[in-house]
């Protein structure tokens, strides 16, 4: 299963304080391991909601919100994708994880992906084949530009 | 730069309550879209909080619904104007319910410092050699596997 593990936002993300060299450094271990072991798929970083945006989506109606964003601890400040056989898998490594954001309180949220086989007949035959298709492409895209 | 786009979810997408199939049809023609624009790196929805997890082991589901994630997207787009725009044309993702789509740029190397340049270039270099490695031996155990 793959999995998306969630780095929440605390004051010094938000803040766009960048991680000590040292919290750098753990980090790169960490990712290092995580893909020897075969489980990362992808990770990055976002910067602050101050240099974000929203889109509302009300009753057929579309705002735009210029950031910050308050609700701070519910913010994602950088993301994983995981391959791993089981959610408690993902919890060991998120375990092993170095502290994301040292000297304050953060959360790691493990979220697994909607796949292909949990769609139902809502998911009609062409729009499979046509996901289908889309995927391909964008793997195709993707090697090309490795 | 490289942006992610992210679906807030919404009561009906925290009951796994999965999209009509209008939806996922239009949802797959933007997407389409996206693609032939060269816009689209990547993209997925996540299941409702109730199948996850948090770091101090926590089970879901979550309660602060409005500020969950249910999908995102990541585009490659000359500027945040240009990733509003496009947001604007995506078909609204929770029919029927107040939703937000979150846009927020990725931190790209340029973004650090110069103390920061030669242990990115060492870091990059060592999980390029680290993914050549997985790749030879997953190649390796196909063989085997093939063998048997």
């Amino acid at each position: 299963m793959r999995v998306m593990v969630i780095v929440k936002a605390t004051r010094n993300s938000e803040a766009g304080k960048m991680p000590s060299a040292q919290a750098f450094a753990d980090m790169g271990m960490f990712n290092e391991e995580l893909v020897k072991a075969g489980i990362m798929l992808a990770g990055d970083g976002l910067k602050p909601s101050s240099k974000g945006k929203r889109l509302r989506f009300s009753s057929g109606k579309k705002t735009v919100i210029d950031g910050p964003f308050t609700e701070t601890k519910e913010l994602v400040a950088g993301f994983w994708i995981w391959q791993v056989k089981s959610i408690d898998e993902a919890l060991e490594w998120a375990r092993r994880c170095p502290d994301p954001m040292p000297g304050e309180d953060s959360e790691l949220e493990i979220r697994p992906f909607y796949e292909m086989e949990d769609f139902g007949p809502e998911l009609t035959a062409e729009v499979r084949a046509k996901e289908a298709e889309l995927r391909a492409y964008l793997e195709a895209q993707a090697k090309s530009k490795k | 730069m490289r942006v992610m786009v992210i679906v807030k979810a919404s009561k009906t997408s925290e009951t796994g309550k999965l999209p009509p199939k209008e939806l996922l049809a239009e949802m797959g023609k933007f997407n389409e879209e996206l693609i032939k624009a060269g816009i689209l790196l990547d993209g997925d929805g996540l299941k409702p909080s109730s199948k996850g997890k948090r770091g101090t082991v926590i089970d879901g589901p979550f309660t602060e619904t409005k500020e969950l994630v249910a999908g995102y997207w990541i585009w490659q787009v000359k500027s945040l104007d240009e990733a509003v725009e496009w947001v604007r044309r995506s078909p609204d993702p929770m029919p029927g319910e107040e939703s937000e789509i979150e846009i927020r740029p990725f931190y790209e190397p340029e973004d650090f410092g110069a103390e920061y340049a030669p242990d990115f270039k060492a870091y990059e270099e060592r999980l390029e050699k680290g993914r050549a490695e997985l790749k030879a031996f997953r190649a390796e155990a196909e063989k085997l596997n093939a063998k048997k």
